[in-house]
């Protein structure tokens, strides 16, 4: 009887492309010890996911276990006929999904889906299971579980969603329960309350947890041993505090630096930034107010108010972050301050002239004064087109210079973002996700405008890309005197680019400010919850 | 009152609609016959004299006017939208009899060969597709895939001859042509099964394949649920909704099936009424079908427009998720949500 | 490329190569005269001599059906012509202008697209028969009528998918003029499902010319079409099968290898 729950050694997993085989893990050791709490930690494409995929015998179609033991309470996991398997899975192991929105049946109730490993496992009769999903449903957090029982998935958020995964992993009193990111797709709040549940799930039942995840801050709050996986390997183990204080590596040491809840700091340019005339602010918005109409089926369509009089300022050459979570309205007031959408009312202000309601020709000339950059880097370029046209077109769009000068400037421009010529004539698809978004601030620079809407522009990023971005950003900022309107929902990144603060809530404005004073000593009790919910903080 | 108000809500819009296709099919094919180049009337009495002639000049306005295709086009739209409402779908050319008369005449034979085909064709396909999907070897399940893309190349008049060929010249079994026997819907029946059934089982093995890949099917999966337990709780109620919306499609093609297979199997039916219309240039007859098909079809992508909310939780009216920043004071407490969205009468948020 | 090289594929491509000489060079296959019989040669089963048997006035079954190629495909080829180039303006001009003027126009057309679509492409193709006259090239018109109706669905979903796409706004956003955006982003993103959807349809189309031929409205005889030969050895199905199998064979041939090239396409951009 040792003490480990899970010993996995040499687990090497691939998968079949056509006629060649990618290795995703390549010979990985990991324990895990019973009632212990570890968290598996890695950027996309480390083969995290496939580990815990592999565990419990469950890989994507094309995918197979090339070698290796995971010792489970004495069982090797990778032998076992599947039909023992199965009677594992969800009974003696249990995992938490990534997506809640995807994993849970839609045409089946809570309940039902609750019942389905009671059954199975337990051998509960029908009436026994049904009192018993309710029960769970209440041990994780959610309130009248009777009725929840017998809703359906798109009846509940997103974070009660992922409660009731996390209710159906604990349901059938596993010894070990594998979480794959359980939290990635949740508000920073939400998911603090969802962290702190499981925490307290395994805690009462002394249930081992192996946690994957991207996030080294959540890993820092939360787990008491870290494995930080690379390309397939484990890099670096070891108890929490000794791996992130003191790395032994220097993928992990780079890691640690880049993560924004451990350890971020305001990101300084390079060069020294250029003068700019601070008369008057570059964008000025004043009470903006949008109202959308919500139709649902069957139902009246209702009025839902988006944004409720918000006003802010963003200084010329200067960064104003926007911050809110989901349903703040962030993102609304960005798209009227870059006149996209329409206010109801309110006013736009760009360099000091009205534009609230301008249209056709004179709002088209608009766009040499500003422009955006969207978050996500797979959608916002034109799949057909090769990088040098999708950053010569607003060029092309104005008339500005001939096509070859417009070519000439696309490359100075790929330079301006540190992306190499050579990859001028290649597609979009042929690119990385950081490149993409080098390539879209490549093309909003393009026009030279004075003011720059990003939304959300780092959020689909990895990690250590993400700081690159961040740091090309602010350098040009320094470079061109441009203003940054920079929605996010990530304080860590707040904290790297923000001169200036705006925290929404629901339409409204709660706080802002100077961001050295809003984030060292913020005043609304909202803000300070914000705060203080960002993964990594306790370990700061 | 707000349960009849919000079934008035779903419902109105979809049989507005249904109206407006069938208002629009006797519109395109008034414009069918009288745009396009040729006179029908003087084609019909051709084929009915034998000549193209001497033409009595009276006959032929008395034809005319039988078939409403005098006075100005307006008149004629007006006038016929008119009969149409009332049932009234015209006078044959060739026969003298009302529309109405010759296609209830014939509608129930068409009607017992296109029911059996789909209910042939849908039981197969569902079947054949659980194999496909049960099955434990790939080549099996390859092999199962690969057969109905044959069932819809091959024309329903090629696969009939065939049937005939086979069961009624060389065995004996069946009979080859005619109406009045019951076993006489047999083959016509299985030779439209085919396409039908192939038609339908590609939609349906798409969706399946789209549900195996889903998030949920995972969890299921994860939960320690055996293959059947995940195919039959998970797999196939996802994959009902685009199969029942394929229905509309198997009934529009069921509808133009009948004119090859009654013709193959010397059947009376809708299809051979036209078939045998547009020989003489009928064009009352041909149009009086086509409204009727489209009015059928129109009906039943009705219902299953309708049938929607009773197999997709997510189309049912009222509930959606509440907004994940909704609670009004901000707490660490576990969510304090109200149980339906903020936005609706809390009084209504009785559970189902 | 790999995928290129199977089997299935190769075969495929062969047979659509075959169609294209049987359609523009027949003599280069079957050297004989489709028109000519010997009386005395009548209804043969199939032979070194006659690859498909003769008919019953005694004419190589073969050759007619290498010479009936051209008009049931030339026909078929029109119909997707007709229905991809007809139902794609419509799908493009309703999605392009659902929303931004009104839905009232899109809502209308839209409806009408509906009926072309409720009504089956035979019955469609049977009316416009009846009126226009007997032959292939009204058939090519009344299925192309058919097709335009699911042209026009498809063209209309895809724009309205690819407007909702985050590069279309950017494009605006950019400075982009609507009709550059139509232009050079929401035409090229949507036209490539449904130029896919265009190969299918071909196979479809076939079939649909071949079954209106085989009811009697094609070409008058004793023109050779896959159709209408099919139908003719009818009568003496019970003793020549090979009349009415073997140019059915062919038209299940053709059809399927047409089919396969298009999904292949279809998977490979």
């Amino acid at each position: 009887m040792s003490d480990n729950i899970l010993e996995v050694s040499d687990l090497q997993v691939r998968y079949r492309v056509g006629r060649r085989r990618i290795e995703a893990v390549r010979g990985i050791d990991l324990t895990v010890p019973r009632g212990g709490i570890v968290a598996l930690v890695g950027e996309s494409g480390s083969g995290k996911s496939s580990v815990s995929q592999a565990l419990i015998r469950r890989l994507a179609g094309n995918g197979e276990i090339a070698a290796g033991r995971a010792v489970f309470d004495g069982q090797d996991l990778l032998q076992l006929p599947m039909k023992r398997m199965r009677a594992i899975r969800g009974g003696s192991i249990g995992f938490v999904p990534q997506d809640p929105n995807s994993s849970l049946n839609p045409t089946l109730r809570i309940g039902e889906q609750l019942v389905e490993g009671l059954r199975l496992h337990l051998k509960l009769g029908r009436e026994e299971a049904a009192q018993r999903a309710v029960r769970i449903l209440g041990d994780v957090g959610l309130s009248h579980p009777e009725a929840r029982a017998r809703q359906y998935p798109h009846e509940l958020s997103g974070g009660m969603k992922q409660r009731v995964l996390i209710g159906m992993a604990w349901s059938c009193e596993p010894q070990l329960v594998i979480a794959d990111e359980p939290t990635s797709a949740l508000d920073v709040t939400v998911q603090r309350l969802v962290l702190d549940q499981m925490q307290q799930l395994a805690a009462d039942r002394g249930t081992a947890v192996l946690m994957v995840t991207h996030d080294l801050g959540v890993a820092a709050d939360r787990a008491e041993q870290v494995v930080v996986m690379r390309h397939g390997q484990v890099v670096d183990a070891g108890p929490t505090a000794a791996v992130l204080h003191a790395p032994t590596h220097e993928y992990t040491r780079d890691l640690v630096a880049a993560a924004p809840g451990l350890n971020s700091v305001r990101l300084t340019a390079s060069a020294a930034p250029v003068a700019t005339e601070a008369s008057h602010p570059i964008l000025e918005i004043r009470e903006l107010r949008k109202t959308f109409t919500l139709r649902r089926p069957g139902a009246a369509p209702e009025p839902f108010t988006a944004v409720d009089g918000v006003s802010l300022a963003v200084p010329a050459g200067r960064t104003v972050a926007l911050v809110g979570e989901s349903g703040s309205g962030k993102t609304t007031t960005a798209r009227m301050a870059a006149r996209i959408e329409t206010p109801d009312s309110g006013s736009v202000l760009l360099d000091g002239q009205d534009v609230t309601t301008l249209r056709g020709e004179a709002l088209r000339q608009l766009r040499r004064d500003v422009q955006v950059v969207y978050q996500n880097p797979f959608g916002s370029l034109d799949p057909r087109m090769s990088v040098a046209q999708i950053i010569a077109e607003p060029l092309r769009a104005f008339g500005l210079g001939g096509r070859r000068e417009q070519l000439t400037e696309a490359r100075r421009l790929l330079d301006a973002v540190q992306l190499a010529e050579g990859l001028a004539d290649r597609r979009p698809a042929e690119l990385s996700g950081g490149q993409r978004q080098r390539v879209a601030i490549a093309r909003a620079l393009a026009l030279s405008p004075k003011l720059l809407v990003l939304d959300e522009p780092v959020s689909a990023l990895d990690v250590s890309v993400q700081q690159q971005v961040l740091q090309l950003l602010v350098d040009l900022q320094a470079e061109r005197g441009v203003g940054y309107l920079f929605i996010t929902h990530d304080f860590g990144v707040v904290r790297q680019i923000a001169d200036e603060v705006v925290v929404m809530r629901q339409g409204r404005v709660v706080e802002q400010g100077p961001a050295e004073r809003l984030l060292s000593a913020p005043e609304h009790e909202y803000t300070r919850a914000l705060l203080e919910a960002v993964p990594g903080t306790a370990a700061r | 009152m707000t349960r009849a108000g919000t079934a008035l809500r779903l419902v109105a819009p979809k049989v507005l609609q249904f109206a407006f296709v069938v208002w629009a099919t006797y519109t395109v094919t008034f414009l069918l016959v009288r745009v396009l180049p040729g006179d029908p009337v003087l084609a019909a009495l051709a084929v009915q004299s034998g000549d193209a002639t001497t033409v009595d000049p009276e006959q032929l306005a008395a034809l005319r006017e039988q078939a409403g295709l005098d006075g100005s086009l307006l008149e004629q739209y007006l006038a016929q939208l008119g009969a149409l409402l009332t049932g009234d779908l015209g006078t044959s050319l060739a026969t003298g009899r009302t529309v109405v008369d010759m296609i209830a005449g014939v509608v129930p034979g068409s009607l017992a060969v296109a029911g059996l085909a789909l209910v042939i064709g849908v039981l197969t396909s569902v079947v054949l597709a659980f194999l496909a999907s049960i099955a434990p070897w790939r080549w099996l399940r390859d092999l199962l895939v690969q057969l109905p893309p044959l069932g819809v190349a091959v024309p329903a008049f090629v696969t009939g001859l065939i049937l005939i060929s086979v069961f009624s010249f060389s065995l004996g079994l069946l009979p080859a042509s005619g109406s009045r026997s019951g076993d006489s819907v047999i083959l016509p029946a299985v030779t439209l099964a085919f396409p039908v059934g192939a038609i339908f089982f590609q939609v349906f093995i798409t969706a399946i394949r789209e549900a195996e890949a889903s998030g949920y099917v995972f969890t299921a999966e994860a939960k320690g649920l055996g293959r059947a337990a995940v195919f039959g709780r998970h797999v196939l109620r996802n994959a009902l909704l685009p199969s029942v919306t394929s229905i509309g499609l198997l009934i529009g093609y069921l509808a133009g099936g009948t004119a090859v297979v009654e013709t193959v199997f010397s059947r009376e039916g809708i299809g051979r009424l036209v078939v045998s219309a547009v020989l003489a240039r009928d064009v009352s007859v041909i149009q009086g079908v086509i409204i009727v098909v489209a009015v059928v079809y129109a009906l039943a992508a009705l219902l299953v427009d309708l049938s929607y909310p009773l197999i997709d939780p997510r189309l049912r009216p009222g509930k959606a998720a509440p907004k994940p920043a909704a609670p009004s004071t901000f707490s660490i407490a576990p969510e304090a949500d109200a149980l339906t969205s903020s936005t609706t009468d809390p009084q209504n948020g009785a559970a189902k | 490329m790999t995928k290129l090289l199977r089997p299935t594929t190769l075969v495929s491509i062969l047979v659509v190569l075959l169609c294209v000489v049987m359609a523009f060079a027949p003599q280069l296959i079957a050297p004989g005269d489709p028109l000519a019989g010997t009386p005395r040669d009548r209804l043969l089963p199939p032979s070194a001599e006659h690859l498909f048997g003769t008919d019953s006035l005694g004419r190589d079954v073969f050759t007619r059906v290498v010479h009936g190629a051209w008009l049931s495909l030339a026909a078929a080829t029109l119909a997707v012509g007709i229905g991809g180039l007809v139902g794609g303006a419509i799908g493009l001009l309703c999605g392009a202008a659902r929303g931004r003027v009104g839905t009232a126009i899109d809502f209308v057309v839209m409806r009408f697209v509906d009926v072309l679509i409720a009504v089956p492409g035979i019955l469609l193709a049977l009316i416009v028969v009846a009126t226009l006259g007997f032959g292939p090239w009204s058939i090519a018109l009344g299925v192309g009528l058919g097709a335009a109706g699911s042209f026009a669905r498809i063209m209309r979903a895809q724009v309205l998918r690819v407007r909702g796409e985050e590069y279309v706004e950017a494009a605006a956003v950019l400075g982009v003029r609507p009709l550059g955006v139509l232009g050079r982003h929401i035409l090229p993103n949507a036209a490539r499902p449904v130029l896919a959807m265009a190969a299918l349809e071909l196979g479809t189309a076939v079939l649909s010319v071949s079954a209106i031929s085989f009811l009697g409205f094609g070409v008058a005889p004793p023109a050779p079409e896959w159709g209408s030969l099919v139908s003719a050895g009818r009568d003496y199905i019970a003793t020549s099968w090979w009349l009415t199998v073997l140019p059915g064979a062919v038209i299940v041939g053709v059809v399927l290898a047409v089919t396969r090239l298009a999904r292949v396409i279809g998977e490979s951009r």
